[in-house]
């Protein structure tokens, strides 16, 4: 070979050797590096797979975060929609719970807590036709006290109230209403007599202030000449239908007796009917008697 | 190598941005309280609001207690009313002041175990001077009760449109007939071998019977009556009853005697001291035990009765 006959060919061998020498160095070296590279790469292979299953449960759980926000804010609308439907029924009932207090002026009875007790409304009508009505404020205390009243000062009251005020309230309250609906009654028909009837009557209706005595002259036709004389009593303070009734006849001594007779039936009309309707039926009779005379 | 390094990059950034969005939610959080707070805040300042809502809840309350009273107070309660109103004044030919409106009105309740249900019309007059207010119409539905004698009543209530002597009146007959059911319980508690409720203590009817003397029984009817003008009045009446042969040996007719023998009894003791000295003459033998003056029960209207009594009977 050359290396042997050239001088150079014998340091050939060493560089030969150097040569390889720095071949396996380098592939040594190229193999480490490659080694580093790939330890470099699987730990960031194993970075990635970390990082991305903590990325996974952060999702997750800023999922489950937003999911609970948007709950929690449903659930402040839904409070304010439960709290307006509450309101909403409130308010019905509230409407409701008014209405009906208003509606016990038609049992007679109505009233209004005070801050002592109740003042008590107390309605009077005669048949249909509704009229005054009274209060009467109670203390409730023991014994019961009332405080102040616009009850009539003929009524009454105290002997009401002695009798059954401590034991029996109800019955308190109902005897007053009783008294007082018989007083507006009587009241009742003595206007009517003396507003719708004053064509009827000969001098002026005298009552008492109870209106349970009244007295009056009275002609059954506007025309008339002949005049009775009325007087009615009621006894009882709460019936609004006389108890005593006299039906005199004025003028003549000596009563024929058709006019007895029609004396006799007018006493009997007013035992039982008011006043007024009494009259009605007069007034009626007056009208079929124009009519059989203009026939 | 790259890419992956790049994808650490983006994984870490994301994390970061997720971190945050983790921190965040005790913020929404707070942002909802804020936001619940702002919301009370808003309504509170709003009359119609939450703090108002506790107004409502009060005033309702007390007007619940009103109601409550009422109800007590009366013996009446008032389940259910309406009120419509239609104005006459433009459809009919009416003087320019005078002011036509019609109610119509309709209310149910009970008074102790009486239901109704009552429908009626208010026409209200005003002019110049006054305002006059009728009913034009009157309906009274009642369930049917054992009550027979309330149908009568109902129906002159109906006529006469006189709601307030319809309630005033029903008012007094069940009074009346509480009264009758605890006088006859009482009886019956006190002498149970004499006194028979063989209608109930609700019944108008009592059966004393003599335990010695079989055959010789007193039946007495008590009725709780309404008048033509709406007065409640107890009617008693009292049926001897004996065997034939007693009768034909009663010389003095003390039997046939007995009903108006009984109503001045009645008159002059009341009704309570009556029947008690009814039962006791027929069975004094069973019950002479018992001290002749004993008291009955002391029931809240006994001075009103015996009273009301002497005045009616």
């Amino acid at each position: 070979m050359e290396w042997a006959n050239d001088g150079k060919s014998k340091g050939g061998v060493l560089a030969h050797l150097e040569r390889l020498e720095i071949q396996v160095n380098r592939s040594r070296k190229n193999l480490e590096d490659l080694q580093r590279a790939q330890a470099v790469e699987s730990a960031l292979r194993t970075k990635i797979h970390k990082l991305r299953c903590l990325r996974d449960e952060l999702r997750a759980e800023v999922k489950q975060r937003q999911a609970r926000v948007r709950a929690s804010t449903a659930s402040v609308e839904h409070d304010q929609t439960l709290e307006i439907s509450e309101q909403e029924v409130m308010e019905r009932r509230q409407e409701k719970v008014k209405a009906i207090l208003q509606a016990y002026r038609f049992t007679g009875l109505s009233g209004k807590l005070t801050s002592r007790g109740v003042c008590v409304c107390i309605s009077t009508a005669f048949e249909g036709n509704l009229l005054d009505s009274y209060f009467i404020d109670l203390v409730i205390q023991k014994p019961l006290r009332i405080h102040h009243h616009s009850i009539p000062v003929f009524i009454p009251l105290e002997e009401i109230s002695a009798k059954y005020l401590q034991n029996n309230i109800q019955h308190f309250l109902f005897c007053l209403c009783e008294y007082l609906n018989a007083y507006a009654g009587r009241k009742y028909q003595a206007d009517r007599l003396q507003s719708d009837f004053a064509a009827f009557l000969a001098g002026p209706l005298q009552r008492n202030s109870l209106c349970n005595l009244l007295s009056f002259t009275y002609k059954v036709e506007p025309r008339s000449q002949f005049l009775f004389r009325a007087r009615l009593l009621y006894k009882d303070l709460t019936t609004t239908l006389p108890t005593d009734v006299t039906i005199t006849y004025q003028g003549m001594d000596a009563l024929s007796p058709s006019w007895e007779e029609q004396r006799a039936s007018h006493e009997n009309l007013f035992f039982s009917k008011p006043l007024h309707q009494v009259f009605t039926s007069f007034a009626r009779k007056g009208e079929k008697l124009d009519m059989s005379l203009v026939s | 190598m790259d890419a992956q390094r790049a994808e650490v990059r983006a994984l870490e950034a994301e994390i970061a941005a997720l971190r945050r969005a983790c921190e965040e939610p005790r913020a929404a959080g707070e942002y909802g309280w804020r936001a619940r707070k702002s919301l009370r805040e808003m309504y509170q300042s709003d009359s119609e609001g939450w703090a108002s809502s506790k107004d409502l809840r009060s005033h309702l309350g007390h007007l619940e207690s009103e109601l409550l009273f009422l109800s007590t107070l009366t013996g009446i309660s008032i389940r259910n009313y309406s009120m419509k109103t239609e104005d006459l004044t433009n459809t009919e030919k009416t003087e320019k002041s005078m002011k036509k409106v019609l109610q119509r009105h309709r209310l149910s309740g009970n008074c102790h175990m009486i239901t109704f249900q009552l429908e009626f019309q208010i026409l209200e007059i005003q002019d110049k001077e006054n305002l006059s207010s009728v009913i034009t119409d009157l309906n009274i539905i009642m369930e049917p009760t054992e009550y027979s004698e309330l149908s009568e009543f109902v129906s002159r209530a109906e006529e006469r449109r006189d709601l307030l002597m319809f309630f005033r009146s029903l008012h007094f007959f069940v009074e009346w007939c509480e009264y009758r059911k605890r006088t006859f319980e009482h009886f019956k508690e006190k002498y149970p071998e004499a006194v028979h409720l063989p209608e109930g203590a609700a019944s108008s009817c009592m059966v004393v019977q003599s335990a010695r003397q079989r055959g010789f029984e007193l039946v007495i009817v008590w009725r709780v009556q309404i008048d033509e003008e709406g007065k409640v009045l107890p009617k008693l009446d009292l049926l001897p009853k004996a065997p034939q042969r007693a009768l034909q040996l009663d010389r003095n007719r003390v039997l046939e005697t007995a009903p108006l023998g009984f109503r001045a009894l009645l008159g002059t003791l009341g009704i309570e001291a009556a029947l008690e000295s009814l039962i006791k003459s027929l069975c004094t033998a069973d019950y002479d035990k018992f001290p002749a003056n004993m008291q009955a029960c002391d029931l809240p209207h006994k001075q009103l009765l015996s009273s009301a009594d002497r005045r009616h009977l």
